[in-house]
C-alpha cells in the first residue's frame, strides 16, 4: 500500500515563500488526489487557512497539548496527503521535537513519508536551519525549494549539494494577483484560455515539479 | 548462583522522584534480561507496585517478618538481583537495620553485592543525610541521584559545603536523572503501566495501547537517557549479570 505523504514546508526565515508554496502544493494534491488535509502554523496574515477554508486547519506546538493534536494527526496512515505550513518562529521547536520523540522512525514504522521541503534564503540564519536538516533528515526525504522571486541569484553551494524544487520568479503585478485571497491556482488553469500565459505557464511548471518529486517518491520506494 | 545483589532507593524526603528512580531501574534491568525482585516498603499503598506488580511485594521493614522475607531469601531464590524502594525518610533507619542483621558485615565481606541510590531532594537535609549513611558505606556502593524530573534546582547549594558531604563517602558516584515532560509522566501515572511498556504502546496485560505518539516518544528519549546513565556507572556490572541482548525501547 503506498505511504501517506506528508509535506512539511518551512525555512527558519520568514518571507521566502512557504505559504505560497504550500498553496501551490495543496492545491495540485486536491487537483490530483481529491482529498488534502493542510496545517497552518504560521502567524502572518494572510495565512494558509485564509486561502484554503475548506481544507486547512490551524495548529500550534506551543505546548504538549498543541504537539500532541498536531503530531498524533499527521502520524496516520489515513492515505490523505498532508501539507503543514510551518511558519518561520516554530521552525527550531518543531525539529528539536521531532528528533527528540523519533517522528521520522515512527513514521516509517506507521507507513507514513514526511518530505521537508525548505525554502531557502542566502543569510546565515537560513544556512544554519538548513544544517539542523542536513543532520536530522535523510537526503532523499529533504528537498531544497530555490525561490527565484527570494533568492534572485546564485543558491549558496551548500543547499545546491542535495535536491533541489525551482520555483522561478514572477513579476510583481501578478505576484500581487496570486496574493488575492479568492485566488486559486486551479481555477485559473481551468479557466484562463490563454495557456501560454505567463501566469499559466508558471503554474503548470509549479504543477508539473509537484508532479515529478511524487514520481520521484514512488520509484524511491519501489 | 550468581552473587546476590541488593540495591536499595532512598531519600530523606518524600516527592523527590524516589519511586520513579526505582522505576526506571526495573526497566532497565528488563531490557537487560537482568532478571529481578523488588520491595515496595510504602505500605499499605505500594506504589512501585502498581507499576511493577508481578516482581514487586509490599513489605514493612520495620517488620522482623518481612525482614526474613527479605534477606533470609537472598541466597536461596533466584532472581540473585533485589530492589528494595525504602520509604522517604526511612533510608538512615533502614540501613541501620541491615548494619544490625548482619547484612553490611556480609556486604563488606564480598558475600553481597550492596547498592544504595540516595535521591536528594534540594534541601540542606538532604546533604545531612548524606552524612547520616555515610556510616553505613563501608563496603556498599553509593550512588547521590540528582533527580530533575520535579524541577528541583540543586543550584541553592553552595558547591563547596555539597562538595564536603559528597566526599564523605569513599567512591561515592553521581548519577543525573532529567527533567521529563510532565504531561508525559501524568500518562504514565494514569496508564500504570512500566515506562518501557508506555513506550512500546502497551496496556497492562500486554494489549495494544492508544497512548500519545508524542508522550511515547518523550518518555523514550528520556529513558534513553537515564539508562546512558546506568550504562555509564555500568549497573549491570555491578549487579554481577552478563547482559543479554538488551530487548525494549523500542
Amino acid at each position: 500500500m503506498p505511504a501517506t505523504v506528508i509535506y512539511i514546508i518551512c525555512s527558519p526565515r520568514p518571507q521566502v515563500g512557504k505559504t505560497l508554496l504550500a498553496r501551490l502544493l495543496t492545491e495540485f494534491l486536491l487537483l490530483k488526489n481529491g482529498a488534502v488535509l493542510a496545517f497552518d502554523l504560521n502567524v502572518r496574515e494572510p495565512s494558509l487557512l485564509d486561502y484554503l477554508p475548506n481544507v486547512t486547519e490551524t495548529a500550534e506546538i506551543d505546548d504538549t497539548f498543541g504537539k500532541m493534536q498536531l503530531m498524533d494527526r499527521i502520524i496516520a496512515d489515513d492515505g490523505v496527503a498532508k501539507v503543514i505550513d510551518l511558519g518561520f518562529h516554530v521552525f527550531d521547536e518543531f525539529f528539536k521535537m521531532s528528533e527528540e520523540i523519533g517522528f521520522l522512525k515512527e513514521a516509517a514504522r506507521r507507513n507514513v513519508r514526511p518530505i521537508v521541503l525548505f525554502a531557502a534564503d542566502t543569510d546565515r540564519v537560513s544556512a544554519r536551519g538548513h544544517q539542523t536538516l542536513v543532520s536530522q533528515i535523510p537526503p532523499s526525504r529533504l528537498i531544497v525549494v530555490d525561490n527565484e522571486y527570494v533568492v534572485r541569484g546564485e543558491l549558496p553551494e551548500a543547499f545546491a549539494m542535495g535536491r533541489l524544487l525551482r520555483i522561478s520568479a514572477l513579476p510583481v503585478f501578478l505576484k500581487t494577483y496570486m496574493d488575492r485571497l479568492t485566488f486559486s491556482f486551479t481555477d485559473y488553469l481551468r479557466h484562463e484560455k490563454d495557456s501560454s500565459a505567463e501566469l499559466h505557464q508558471w503554474i503548470r511548471r509549479s504543477y508539473f515539479s509537484f508532479r515529478e518529486l511524487e514520481l520521484s517518491l514512488i520509484l524511491q520506494s519501489s | 548462583m550468581a552473587k546476590p545483589a541488593v540495591i536499595v532507593v532512598g531519600a530523606d524526603k518524600g516527592g523527590v522522584g524516589k519511586t520513579t528512580v526505582s522505576r526506571t531501574v526495573l526497566d532497565y534491568f528488563s531490557a537487560n534480561n537482568v532478571p529481578t525482585r523488588a520491595f515496595d516498603t510504602e505500605a499499605p499503598r505500594g506504589t512501585l507496585k502498581r507499576f511493577h506488580p508481578e516482581i514487586t511485594e509490599i513489605v514493612d521493614m520495620t517488620a522482623t517478618a518481612d525482614q526474613m522475607k527479605i534477606f533470609d531469601t537472598l541466597n536461596t531464590v533466584s532472581p540473585s538481583v533485589t530492589v528494595i524502594d525504602v520509604r522517604a525518610g526511612l533510608l538512615s533507619p533502614a540501613l541501620a537495620s541491615l548494619r544490625d542483621i548482619g547484612f553490611l558485615d556480609a556486604a563488606k565481606a564480598g558475600q553481597i553485592t550492596f547498592a544504595v541510590f540516595h535521591i536528594l531532594g534540594p534541601s540542606i537535609a538532604s546533604l545531612e543525610e548524606i552524612a547520616e549513611t555515610a556510616n553505613f558505606m563501608n563496603g556498599a556502593k553509593y550512588f547521590l541521584v540528582k533527580n530533575f524530573i520535579n524541577n528541583t534546582s540543586f543550584f541553592e547549594w553552595d558547591q563547596s559545603t555539597y562538595n564536603s558531604y559528597f566526599h564523605r563517602i569513599k567512591d561515592a558516584t553521581e548519577l543525573t536523572i532529567p527533567k521529563l515532560n510532565e504531561m508525559a509522566y501524568e500518562q504514565v501515572e494514569v496508564a500504570s503501566v512500566p515506562f518501557l511498556k508506555f513506550v512500546a504502546n502497551k496496556g497492562t496485560r500486554d494489549e495494544a495501547a492508544n497512548y500519545s505518539f508524542v508522550l511515547r516518544g518523550y518518555v523514550r528519549h528520556w529513558l534513553a537517557n537515564v539508562w546512558s546513565e546506568f550504562d555509564r556507572i555500568k549497573l549491570t556490572d555491578i549487579v554481577g549479570s552478563k547482559v543479554a541482548v538488551r530487548g525494549g525501547e523500542k
